[in-house]
């Protein structure tokens, strides 16, 4: 198997990769131990500054990984034949206070989509619904276009 | 009624509630409840005065 050349994306092109779509994986760590889960999101490509709504119950794992504001990876990517690609965002992850909330928040997170993964099971006073903006260090964009296509 | 004044809102979805200005009472009906994303209409505000009422 022949691997392709990657290559970087611009931040125009990235931006409009993470734009068109509204889901990613989120990984988080604690220690040695990793946590990874898919969310929804809401980007402002001005800002570089992704908007996240976090559901989690009073025992899950989830909410001892949030613990405090944690480092964090955000994988978002597509593929759609010959082309592959991929972003890779790093930065913190920061709750938003109820008592901070703006208009600009409201308008920003009416542009996130609902937590399309996550379990509603739950009655609602049992979750516990959290603001967070993941505020980006680094974003990185990858693309592969194969010469050839691929055959399984 | 003033520019500044405070409404109730509170979301029929969810249950959020919260203390909003008329600026963040028009941004959240028109984008919906900022905790769950839920459609809103004027009945999920109250003002201070309606919530005495009550």
């Amino acid at each position: 198997m022949a691997l392709e050349k990657q290559t970087e994306m611009s931040q125009s092109e990235t931006d409009a990769l993470l734009g068109r779509h509204e889901t990613g994986v989120l990984s988080l760590a604690r220690d040695d131990d990793p946590y990874a889960i898919p969310i929804s999101y809401g980007y402002d490509a001005d800002e570089r500054t992704f908007y996240l709504r976090l559901v989690s119950t009073p025992d899950s794992e989830k909410r001892k990984f949030l613990s405090s504001n944690p480092d964090a990876r955000l994988v978002v990517y597509e593929e759609a034949e010959p082309t592959y690609r991929s972003v890779v965002v790093t930065g913190e992850l920061v709750e938003v206070p109820r008592d901070a909330m703006t208009v600009e928040h409201i308008e920003q997170y009416g542009d996130a989509k609902r937590p399309l993964f996550e379990i509603w099971g739950d009655s609602k006073p049992e979750l516990d619904i959290k603001l967070y903006e993941l505020r980006t260090d680094s974003i990185s964009g990858r693309h592969i276009e194969l010469s050839e296509p691929r055959h399984d | 009624m003033t520019a500044s004044e405070e409404f109730t809102f509170v979301c029929p979805d969810c249950g959020e509630s919260m203390e909003v200005n008329p600026a963040m009472k028009d941004a959240l009906l028109e984008n919906g409840c900022v905790v769950c994303g839920a459609e809103l209409t004027p009945a999920a505000f109250s003002t201070s005065s309606q919530s005495l009422d009550q």
